[in-house]
Order: C-alpha cells, then structure tokens, then sequence
C-alpha cells in the first residue's frame, strides 16, 4: 500500500526562509535511506503559497485566489510517496524523520485501483493502466 | 516549470472510513486525466483515502507523537493532487479550471522547488535528490 506523507508548511516556509546545512544534511541522509529500504517514490518540496493562486469551484463560476493564504492552518510545503506494507510501518518511518521544531506531518493513505471495485469497470482500468504507462514517459522527458 | 495541484474538496474532512468517489464523477475525472495526459503535461496523480483512516505525527524538540484521523480542528483537507509540468502559471490555472470540481470544492496550484531555485551552498547538498524522485515504480 502507498501512504502519501505531507509535511505542513511553517512560518519559516511561506517566509521562503531554506532549511539550513545541518538539516539538509540530516534529511539527505533520511531520504538515502528511505530510497535504500524501497519505501520512497517521490518527493517534492513546494515554494511558498505567495507564488501560488487557488480555484474555487462554485456550479459554472470560477474564482481565482492569487497566494499567499495567511487564513489557512492546513498549508502544504512538501510531500513524499511511500510504498509500505502497513500504516504501521509508514508510522514507524516517519518517526525516524529528523524534524524537531514542532512540524506537523499528516500520513493519508493513496487510493489503489482495487478500493473501487466493479465501479472500476475493465474498461477504465485498461484506460487508467495506458495513463499511467505514459504518465512514466513523461517523467522520464525530464522537468 | 512544475506545478502541483492540491485537491481540497469540500467537507472532505469529514469523510468517513472507506468513503470513495462517485463512480460519475470518477468517470469526468478519467477523461480530464487524458485530456492532461494527451497534452503531455501530466507526471503524476493520486486519490488520497479520507484523513479519518490516516494519522498526524507532530514533532517537538525531536520527539514525534502521533495522532490518528478524522482531525477534529482541521477545515479543509486534502482528496488528491496532479503534479503537472506547464510553462507558466498561468498555463497551471488554465488547466486547474478545467477540472470536473463539485460544488465549493478548491484547487490550490503550487510552483515545485527545482533544484536552481536553490543558492550554491544548499544545492550541495541536493545533489542526488533527482534521482530519488520517482525512483520505484510502484
């Protein structure tokens, strides 16, 4: 099962403040072995909210919200996909995560093909399959 | 330039255990999928589960304790996320807009740190972080 791990953003992060060496360092080294275990899929840091905007969806309106979201508690600044055999075991990774100034980090569990069951006709699923066989083509066309 | 965008539906965190998406909906969401995936933008999505099966872990001065979901103070939580490759924000808005949303739904559109975003002395430290990105398929 995959586990999506998002770390939630600080002052420091929408002040656009980096991290500094010793923390880099340490994180480098986390993510090493998090890569050697097999866990790690992907990983992003986000710039702050000030260089992003939000959608609204309301029926056919669209209103759009340039950032930064001072209101908002629950802002993202990065995040990892992790591959694990049980919640536990994502649990258990990120209490090694060298953070230690009073960040929070949410772990959600990522929708499989297999939790939608017969909604998710052979049709869709072949669909879903071809997607994702391209989407890696894409990643592999480089950022 | 690489931007994600984060799904927030509305009362999501609300959701119970095991709740999905209507099978309707998931059939708009798959043609917009395509529709990103034709253009070449697409590098990667997900559906997350509903916070009442995930858990929090905060760390103070070293020491994680964990907390598990729904999370009772928390207004609005994440449902997904496509990370998309586009040549402006602009273009990362246009797309955003398109998406088969509910009603009061909100998608939020965030700029991914690259690594010459960095100054010299940080990037140092980032060299092979590349090639952990995606580095299992899952």
């Amino acid at each position: 099962m995959r586990f999506m791990v998002i770390v939630k953003a600080s002052k420091d992060s929408e002040a656009g403040k980096m991290p500094g060496t010793e923390l880099l360092a340490a994180m480098g080294k986390y993510n090493e072995e998090l890569v050697q275990a097999g866990v790690m899929l992907a990983g992003e840091g986000l710039a702050p909210s000030s260089k992003g905007a939000r959608i609204r969806f309301d029926d056919k309106k669209r209103t759009v919200t340039d950032g930064p979201f001072a209101e908002t508690k629950e802002l993202i600044a990065g995040y990892w996909v992790w591959k694990v055999a049980s919640k536990q075991e994502a649990v258990d990774w990120l209490q090694r995560a060298p953070f230690d100034g009073g960040e929070e980090v949410e772990l959600r569990q990522i929708f499989e093909m297999e939790d939608f069951g017969k909604e998710m006709t052979p049709e869709l699923r072949a669909q879903e399959k071809s997607q994702m066989e391209r989407v890696a083509k894409n990643q592999k066309g480089g950022k | 330039m690489c931007f994600m965008m984060l799904v927030i539906p509305k009362d999501y965190e609300q959701a119970k255990a095991g709740t999905l998406p209507d099978p309707a909906l998931v059939e708009k969401m798959m043609k917009f999928n395509e529709s990103l995936q034709k253009a070449g933008v697409l590098l990667a999505l997900d559906g997350l589960h509903p916070p009442s099966m995930g858990s929090r872990v905060s760390f103070k001065a070293g020491t994680p304790s964990i907390k598990d979901g729904p999370f009772a103070e928390a207004k609005e939580v994440l449902g997904g996320y496509w990370m998309i490759q586009v040549k402006s924000k602009a273009e990362a808005l246009e797309w955003a807009g398109r998406a088969p949303m509910l009603d009061g739904d909100v998608i939020e559109v965030r700029q991914v740190q690259e690594f010459g975003d960095f100054p010299p002395e940080t990037q140092k430290h980032l060299e092979g972080f590349t090639g952990m990105q995606n580095a299992q398929k899952k």
